[in-house]
């Protein structure tokens, strides 16, 4: 059968009550942007190696099963390589006629091709990593106050904050719910003899499509049914609201803020 | 009612499903199921929400991930390696509890026709079984053939939904909660519908629900299930005169039983296993003029 919540866990939350769980949102955001940014920045095999450790230690001490998150991200991975693939295949540069190592008319194979997307996959690797820990490990409503913490100061200029938070955040854990519902789509129209489950992957891959019109209209009743609840309960955002529960960082928090910039730089710099 | 000697059309051994089994978010919806359901039988599979209902019915037509050993259609296990599933799902039709989710076209007739068209039948047999199949559900065929499902009513969708499943002429018929969100008048109507149905095609009929008030009128046996298990299995007032035991386990009483319970207060040894308010008037008449 489609099963496609196993197959794709961006967006989930995971309780496990970690030491990673139980850290200040704003402290993970904050680690997290700056693993994004060190995406950007580090480019050589030894600099990413560099960072390997680190994913790792978050990694066990979320106690999230890796087997999870693995299996989680096979249609990514299989994206990337396919993405990839192009990236090789195509690669625009100037190249040495000696670093070729095959060529057939427009396409080929170089080693600065394989060692560019080689590159672009660890970044790309990395920053999926980091934004699905992040979403894996902290919960819609921690997310959301972290967020409107760290832009509140742009309330003075008036951006509207809460509004752009909100729909980052609900864009984000929409996603687990559309899934659910194509696998449930899938179902039903598996039940009146669409095999979703027969066929190769390109046949399989192509009925997905008609379950997009479906999506799409289930997708809008949705978030009309949102801001009919939100409008009846005088949502106004949340400046106007205060917090039962104030947002504290510990100093934990800071040491592993401080420990992740100290390591990214010592990666940036070798 | 069981047929003894005919051999069991569906059959499931020992079920268990768990959703997402092996990561963090594993659920546990069906633990230890098992029973048998012979042809031309109306069975009504009963319990309160997470009691396993929906997983159970996703079973028959192989809709999950299924461990070979526990589901048997006609005798054969259907998690069998090469077993045809796309057979199978030409023979059970299941009408699911949200009817929007299996309608795969815009236009009813084109919905209708789906299955039909799929297993290879002629666009006259085609048309027949469309309009044969609209029109037993009280939608006429000329009237709202051309008609866009999204401009229907939560009632005529679900109509639409089971005319698409009835084209397929299936011997098993499987309808999920058939009467939630209907009005009064349309629950009758579809009550009677599926009586006649069932009588004149001889139809294996299953209803899941978490109210009897249907059910009762509808079956001749119940499957109760909680948490995954099967707790009652038995003739319809069998199941009924365990009264107490079913108010327990959160399901909801047809009203001649409500009606019963209420009685007991004055004659603790009241049945309840009473279908209709007839059945209830003369119960308690039977009472009154002993008294």
């Amino acid at each position: 059968m489609l099963e496609l919540q196993r197959n794709v866990i961006f967006g989930q939350f995971v309780e496990t009550d970690s030491f990673v769980h139980r850290m200040d949102a704003r402290v993970k955001i904050a680690a997290t942007s700056v693993l994004i940014v060190a995406s950007f920045l580090i480019d050589s095999f030894l600099g990413f190696a560099v960072v390997l450790p680190l994913l790792v230690v978050i990694g066990v001490v979320s106690k999230i099963p890796l087997g999870y998150i693995l299996r989680g991200s096979r249609i990514f991975i299989a994206f990337l390589v396919f993405i990839l693939a192009f990236q090789v295949l195509f690669y625009p540069g100037d190249v040495p006629e000696s670093s070729y190592l095959w060529r057939w008319g427009i396409l080929s194979v170089s080693t600065e091709g394989l060692y560019t997307a080689g590159i672009i996959a660890l970044r790309v690797i990395l920053l999926y990593y980091v934004t699905t820990m992040l979403m894996l490990t902290t919960s819609l409503v921690d997310l959301t106050n972290g967020l409107e913490l760290i832009f509140g100061p742009l309330q003075r200029l008036r951006v509207p904050v809460n509004e752009l938070v909100l729909v980052f955040v609900i864009a984000i854990k929409f996603v687990p719910i559309f899934i659910e519902e194509m696998e449930r789509l899938a179902r039903a129209q598996t039940a009146r003899g669409v095999p979703f489950d027969e066929g190769g992957t390109l046949t399989r891959a192509r009925r997905l499509g008609r379950l997009l019109v479906p999506i799409f209209i289930s997708g809008f009743a949705r978030a009309d049914t949102l801001t009919i609840a939100m409008n009846t309960r005088s949502y106004r955002g949340g400046r106007y609201r205060t917090k039962l529960r104030q947002m504290r960082a510990k100093s934990s928090d800071w040491l592993v803020l401080v420990l992740v910039i100290v390591w990214i730089v010592i990666a940036w710099m070798v | 009612m069981q047929p003894h000697g005919t051999a069991p059309i569906l059959e499931l051994k020992g079920f268990a499903h768990t959703y997402l089994e092996d990561t963090p978010k594993a659920n546990e919806a069906v633990r230890d199921v098992s029973f048998r359901i012979h042809p031309g039988e109306r069975v009504g599979i009963v319990g309160a929400t997470q009691s396993g209902k929906s997983t159970v019915v996703d079973s028959f037509a192989h809709l999950l991930r299924l461990t070979p050993g526990q589901v048997f259609y006609r005798g054969e296990d259907v998690a069998a390696p090469g077993y045809n599933r796309g057979r199978l799902r030409r023979e059970i039709g299941i009408v699911f509890q949200q009817p929007e989710s299996q309608i795969i076209e815009d236009v009813v007739g084109a919905d209708v026709a789906f299955g039909p068209t799929a297993v290879g039948l002629s666009a006259s047999e085609t048309r027949e079984r469309v309009e044969e199949s609209l029109n037993t559900l009280g939608l006429p065929y000329a009237d709202y053939r051309l008609r866009y499902v999204h401009a229907l009513s939560g009632g005529q969708r679900r109509r639409v939904a089971i005319a698409g499943v009835l084209a397929m002429h299936t011997p098993v018929l499987v309808l999920d909660e058939p009467m939630a969100g209907l009005d009064p008048r349309g629950r009758k109507e579809l009550l009677e519908l599926l009586i006649k149905l069932q009588r004149d095609r001889e139809l294996t009929l299953i209803v899941c629900s978490a109210s009897l008030t249907d059910a009762s009128l509808l079956c001749d046996r119940f499957i109760v299930l909680e948490r995954g298990t099967v707790v009652m299995d038995g003739p319809v007032r069998e199941v009924l005169s365990q009264a107490d035991r079913l108010a327990e386990l959160d399901i909801t009483l047809p009203e001649p039983v409500v009606g019963a319970r209420e009685m007991q207060k004055l004659f603790p040894d009241f049945p309840t296993d009473l279908l209709t308010e007839d059945e209830l008037e003369s119960a308690l008449l039977e009472r009154l003029g002993s008294a």
